[in-house]
């Protein structure tokens, strides 16, 4: 047979920036190869002493994969620091930046929701709509509550249909007068009734 | 093997409907439907280049912001595909609110685009035209 | 059911717009698709669901369903799934590894480098044991390389069952009674094992996706079968597997995930490529700058 078993550290191909990654990785996060600074980023996972070398190393990296890799490595710290470090980046003007930002401050609602209410209420509409992203994770009760005092005030229709969209998945029957009044607000708009309606129909089938 | 005629000869025209809202998934769904088209989805970059590669469609519509990986990705790597995929038209709906502009949409690979909210008449206008050509790059 | 209606247990139907909501957030969540014509066995499946974790409502159920409450998404797509393990489960990838990637892996590689294949999570050893029999009876140049198996669980139980490598008969459904014949000794109980050359073909040992310090000890692999694994972990885990695997690869290396999977839900680190037999997914081979 031609199979063949040997040890399962791999052979000696394995690349030296490896090595010197997983020695000094804080150092390793400025290297000018791009291989070694994902090394370097994924061995800082979980070190919270390393949220400013992160934060820096984020602020200059060009490589998609070594900008998940940092973005992970934040994620895994997951305090408070490191959240402040993630979310400037939810008004890059780099959309898979911005995405790549969110979906790590999904996997951290504890974290996340001292920063809620502010992100819910941002200036910007495009950092509003990406903070009702993050009420999907939070229990119904709560999500509700922030997404109807949104919908409440928002004048912006993109902002209330993405609203609208997580509360049709979350939403309970507390939510029912307030996205019968946004759609009476958007009324002769093109989708935000039609996303209400349906988002209506989503709540009000389910017994509570 | 999709054929790269200029008009689709499929007795019911597919489209591709990419974008991570369901609720918008379905208001299109709605429309397209009804116009006699028939609507596949996807919820983002990732999964629509899925589809195109191993589903015949005469259009796709993708909104600019959605996970993993973003309209303008998904283009990019639209128009780098085999080339009978690769000519496929694209129509991308972005937000008012967004930095880009037509000439950032048409340089990713776009045919048109178009600001949410879409309405009804817009939405058909474009995949009329649209499924009626191909995809032409823009010096 | 009246039997469960009648011991208050919870609702026995769902409204349309509960099954929606169900399908909508397995949609979003693993990219499985429910046609309407599957309505009424949903309505079942998580009617049971919701007797079973004891919900009294579907609104507790869907919390319960949306956190990932001990694994309540894996439990209620089970309900859906037919999870037998058998050899050959997945032909259409076992084919494109011999018809596609194998292909092009040789091409780059020097005759004296061995082409190593990973199944994580192994199981009982049906996936890596397929893979080696699929191998030598389907890959022409098969004698000219030295190739590596090897087969990973976090389960030792499991590993313990794929090094003693004796199977069921109906684990082997799939297989020709002329590979029967080739690769197994019948043994009394309608039991089948392995024959030993090829139990010591495959290396099984203990690994964990999600441990990174585990993972860092494979590298340089051509090709990992990670299959139904890792659309059922929880986002932040999910992000360091593929994170993991991504490392375990070689630059151009190939990695299969189960027929329902898609990347689209678990990480943008991995090229799309669609062979005719199958979507796989490839690390960037080195120098792959484009965005």
């Amino acid at each position: 047979m031609p199979f063949v078993k040997h040890n399962v550290h791999s052979p000696a191909t394995e690349e030296g920036h490896r090595e010197e990654a997983l020695a000094s990785p804080i150092a390793a996060l400025c290297s000018l190869d791009a291989e070694t600074r994902w090394s370097a980023a994924r061995a800082l996972g979980g070190r919270a002493k390393a949220v400013p070398a992160l934060a820096d190393a984020l602020s200059k990296e060009q490589v998609p994969h070594v900008q998940e890799a940092i973005i992970t490595a934040l994620m895994r710290i997951g305090d408070e620091a490191s959240v402040m470090v993630l979310l400037p980046y939810l008004r890059s003007q780099d959309a898979s930046q911005r995405s790549a930002v969110i979906e790590a401050l999904q996997a951290l609602p504890g974290a996340v929701l001292p920063f809620m209410v502010s992100l819910l209420g941002d200036p910007d509409s495009d950092v509003r709509i990406l903070a009702t992203e993050l009420t999907r994770s939070l229990p119904d009760d709560d999500s509700t509550r922030l997404l109807c005092e949104l919908l409440q005030r928002e004048q912006h229709s993109n902002v209330c249909a993405a609203a609208v969209d997580v509360l049709a998945e979350v939403g309970t029957r507390e939510a029912l007068p307030t996205l019968r009044s946004c759609a009476e607000r958007f009324a002769g708009t093109p989708f935000l009734p039609f996303a209400v309606s349906v988002a209506i129909a989503r709540i009000s089938g389910t017994e509570s | 093997m999709v054929q790269s005629d200029t008009i689709s000869t499929r007795s019911r025209l597919r489209i591709l409907v990419v974008d991570d809202s369901p609720l918008v998934r379905l208001y299109y769904r709605n429309i397209l439907e009804r116009a006699g088209f028939e609507v596949e989805q996807a919820i983002n970059g990732i999964e629509a280049i899925e589809k195109v590669q191993t589903q015949a469609f005469d259009l796709v519509v993708v909104d600019v912001n959605m996970p993993k990986m973003d309209g303008f990705s998904f283009l990019r790597a639209l128009r780098r595909s085999a080339p009978t995929v690769a000519t496929l038209p694209a129509l991308v709906i972005t937000t008012e609110s967004s930095e880009y502009d037509l000439d950032d949409a048409r340089v990713a690979g776009a045919n048109f685009y178009l600001i949410k909210p879409v309405s009804e008449v817009n939405l058909l206008r474009h995949a009329a035209i649209l499924t009626g050509r191909q995809y032409e790059r823009v010096a | 059911m009246a039997g469960l209606e009648d011991e208050g247990i919870g609702p026995t139907h769902l409204t349309q717009e509960e099954v929606r909501r169900v399908c909508e957030f397995l949609y979003r969540r693993t990219g499985m698709v429910f046609a309407d014509s599957r309505r009424y066995y949903i309505d079942r499946r998580v009617a049971e669901r919701i007797a079973v974790t004891q919900s009294g409502s579907f609104r507790s159920y869907f919390a319960i369903l949306r956190s990932d409450a001990n694994h309540e998404i894996e439990h209620l797509v089970n309900a859906f799934t037919v999870n037998e393990t058998y050899f050959n489960r997945e032909e259409h990838q076992l084919r494109c590894m011999t018809s596609d990637l194998l292909g092009n892996i040789v091409r780059v590689k020097d005759r004296t480098e061995a082409i190593r294949i990973w199944s994580i999570p192994c199981s009982t050893g049906e996936e890596p044991y397929s893979i080696a029999m699929w191998l030598m009876e389907h890959w022409s140049e098969v004698d000219s390389y030295n190739i590596e198996i090897v087969a990973s669980d976090i389960d030792t139980r499991a590993l313990q069952v794929g090094a003693e490598g004796i199977y069921s008969e109906r684990a082997l459904m799939r297989l020709s009674k002329d590979v029967i014949g080739r690769y197994f000794e019948a043994l009394p109980g309608s039991r089948y094992q392995i024959h030993p050359g090829l139990i010591d073909s495959v290396q099984f040992t203990h690994a964990n996706l999600i441990d990174s310090l585990d993972m860092a000890r494979y590298r340089s692999f051509d090709i990992i079968f990670c299959r139904n694994v890792l659309i059922y972990f929880d986002d932040s885990s999910r992000r360091i597997a593929a994170e993991n695997l991504y490392d375990c690869l070689r630059p151009g290396g190939y990695i299969c995930l189960g027929h329902s999977e898609s990347m689209s839900r678990i990480s943008s680190l991995f090229r799309v490529c669609s062979f005719s037999e199958a979507i796989i997914y490839q690390r960037p081979e080195a120098d792959h700058g484009a965005k």
